[in-house]
């Protein structure tokens, strides 16, 4: 195995890649830091709430990056364990343990759910290959969407659930009510901070160390062997490799990720839709992380983030903003194949090249 | 449950699955002649649909059904000139992602101009009667439906299989290269090829539209089961298409009639089963797995 590895990446970049751990690790923490500050300035017109959702479905497309980015496979599914993941922690304090007042049950059991889903489906679709794959994904979360609709005695059907109250996060000494805002403290241009929720801190936590995470499993062995299964998967399954297994493997990471993003969102609306399991919201996934670029750690959380914005502040104008999104989509497409981080060049500023960071 | 309400839900399996067989034929050439996996293919429908129903209101039902195909081709031949050229023989996800991005431009800009509400044409009065069949009164538009798709299908299959100019497509499938080679215009026949699967389901979208309304996701309710039925016949298999249109146009009515609960989740247990069992399709190639 270390045979192949050293083939597949020369030492010297390994070198030089580990030695920028710091920085990046600094400059992430920095920039998710001002990112809720900045996105307040008036130009932006974004807000805290906003800055909060972002983060949480960016894990997702973070989430859905690890297996069209890094694996390069096309799933038209992610929603289901998104929504899996959603109604796994929803339905734990309304449902399964309504008496556990615990903020990390919920996580756990809609993580828990959703990736038990990932392996299941997973072990099955990777067997197909480019549009198969893209179709069978398509089929299997179509039938959670039914399921989830049809079983109203568990899941209210359409209704959705709501009423979700979310617990304080205790963590043994101190208990953090996540609603409650932040000490009040005034920034002059960047607003005040008592507009940003305790909430944003700890998702961008939470990002921080997906984000950590995703990064350390593409640079590992396991991640130089899926990049080489991307490029060429008959060679690699060759070499000797368990093509099928790696695969499932990014399937199940990804899909928990989207899990993880679900059981957040549900905590933080207070509610589940059953629109989260739609095929739109599975397409949402992908036009977020394809707008930012794939096979970039940062491309899907920018693709969101500029989405998302973009809804905010259009919707609000005019009802043509799904066809705009449309458009910037198919521009994307057509003039950026790798996406707005994934067309930066390097040599030009250093902040790019950062941002490239795989 | 009596024989009859099976009768019915036969026929109307039969119905739904002859549109399915209609808007499947169009995906399943388009993707044997130009390796396109088309998402905007729902988007053709409802782009017929729509025109049907302008047309339908100012000069009649017949104009609609010639109005609906012709500028659902036209869009085609503009929208593979214009943009699709560039990505044939990419990759699949590109074009999967390309086609999914116009499919949503479409879908909003129709709901844009005609709004969100679903809306339904009404009939000529002559079509609007019912025919005894097998013993039950049956709309008569929805027999004319059937047999006017069968009729068109078997037009399709005849272009395909009996002109030279299907020989150019035929050939086209087995081996792009060698028809270029050959001197046979490829080009010219992938646009003709993409121009006709559009038209089908823009006819299709006018003559679906007084049975099932229309509103701007129309279009795509019907893509993904269409992608279903060409998944389970064989993805590029024209009599694949026919048969796996039926399958599950009548597997979606008799589940209706048994176990409404699972009626739209069957199709797609069914297609997973096939694909895990039988990837290339029920009449599909295995050559073409790996695509």
């Amino acid at each position: 195995m270390s045979a192949s590895t050293s083939a597949l990446q020369p030492a010297a970049q390994t070198k030089s890649t580990r030695s920028g751990d710091l920085p990046f690790y600094l400059w992430t923490a920095f920039g998710l830091i001002v990112f809720p500050l900045v996105f307040g300035l008036p130009i932006f017109n974004g807000y805290g709430g906003l800055a909060t959702q972002i983060l949480i479905v960016g894990i997702a497309a973070v989430g859905l990056n690890v297996l069209l980015g890094y694996a390069g496979q096309l799933s038209y599914g992610h929603a289901a364990f998104y929504g899996l993941g959603m109604y796994g922690a929803g339905l734990t304090l309304l449902k399964f343990f309504p008496g556990a007042h615990s903020f990390a049950l919920p996580i756990i059991v809609g993580v828990a759910i959703a990736t038990l889903a990932a392996f299941a489906i997973g072990s099955l679709v990777v067997r197909l290959y480019g549009i198969y794959f893209a179709l069978l994904t398509v089929a299997f979360a179509q039938m959670v969407y039914f399921i989830v609709f049809q079983w109203r005695d568990l899941t209210n059907g359409d209704d959705g659930l709501q009423g979700i109250s979310t617990p304080s996060l205790n963590l043994g000494v101190v208990r953090f009510d996540l609603s409650a805002a932040l000490p009040a403290l005034n920034l002059g241009p960047f607003g005040d901070l008592s507009s940003i929720k305790e909430w944003y801190v700890f998702v961008a936590i939470v990002m921080f160390i997906v984000i950590a995470f995703v990064r350390t499993l593409v640079r590992s062995q396991y991640g130089e062997v899926l990049a080489a299964i991307r490029e060429n998967e008959e060679r690699s399954g060759f070499i000797g490799f368990d093509v099928r297994r790696y695969k499932i493997a990014a399937f199940v990471i990804s899909g928990a990720l989207c899990g993880l993003s679900g059981a957040l969102r549900a905590l933080y609306d207070g509610s589940a839709a059953i629109e989260a399991l739609t095929i739109d919201t599975s397409g949402n996934f992908v036009i977020y992380t394809v707008v930012g670029g794939v096979q970039t750690l940062f491309g899907p959380i920018v693709g969101t983030g500029l989405i998302m914005w973009l809804q905010n502040v259009i919707s609000a104008k005019t009802d043509a903003w799904r066809l705009i999104e449309g458009i910037i989509f198919v521009a994307v497409i057509v003039f950026l194949p790798n996406g707005i981080i994934g067309s930066l060049r390097k040599r030009k500023f250093s902040f790019a090249g950062l941002l490239r960071a795989k | 449950m009596t024989a009859a309400s099976f009768v019915q839900a036969g026929l109307n399996g039969l119905i739904l699955g002859l549109i399915y067989v209609a808007i499947a034929i169009g995906l399943t050439i388009i993707f044997g002649m130009l390796r396109l996996v088309n998402f905007a293919h729902g988007a053709f429908y409802a782009i017929g649909a729509y025109v049907g129903l302008v047309v339908a209101q100012q000069y009649g039902f017949g104009y609609a059904l010639l109005a609906g195909p012709l500028v659902v081709a036209l869009f085609a031949v503009f929208l593979d000139r214009a943009v699709l050229r560039f990505f044939y023989g990419k990759e699949p996800t590109a074009q999967i992602l390309l086609t999914f991005g116009i499919a949503i431009i479409v879908e909003e800009t129709l709901r844009l101009r005609f709004g969100g509400t679903t809306q339904q044409y009404s009939l000529p009065q002559w079509l609007n009667g019912s025919l005894a069949v097998a013993g039950l009164q049956y709309p008569a538009y929805r027999i004319f439906l059937a047999l006017g798709i069968v009729a068109v299908v078997a037009l399709v299959w005849l272009f395909i299989s009996r002109t030279n100019y299907g020989l150019i497509v035929r050939a086209g499938v087995r081996d792009r290269t060698m028809v270029q080679l050959l001197g046979g215009n490829i080009h010219q026949a992938s646009t003709l090829i993409f121009a006709l699967g559009a038209a089908l389901a823009g006819l299709v979208g006018v003559a679906a539209s007084p049975i099932y309304s229309i509103d701007p996701q129309t279009g795509f309710n019907f893509l993904i089961p269409s992608f279903v039925v060409v998944v389970i016949g064989g993805l590029g298999s024209f009599w694949g298409a026919v048969a796996g249109g039926i399958i599950v146009g009548e597997l979606s009515a008799l589940t209706t009639l048994i176990y409404p609960g699972a009626a739209e989740v069957i199709i797609y247990v069914a297609m997973a089963i096939v694909l895990l069992v039988r990837p290339q399709g029920l009449l599909g190639e295995s050559e073409i797995i790996r695509g």
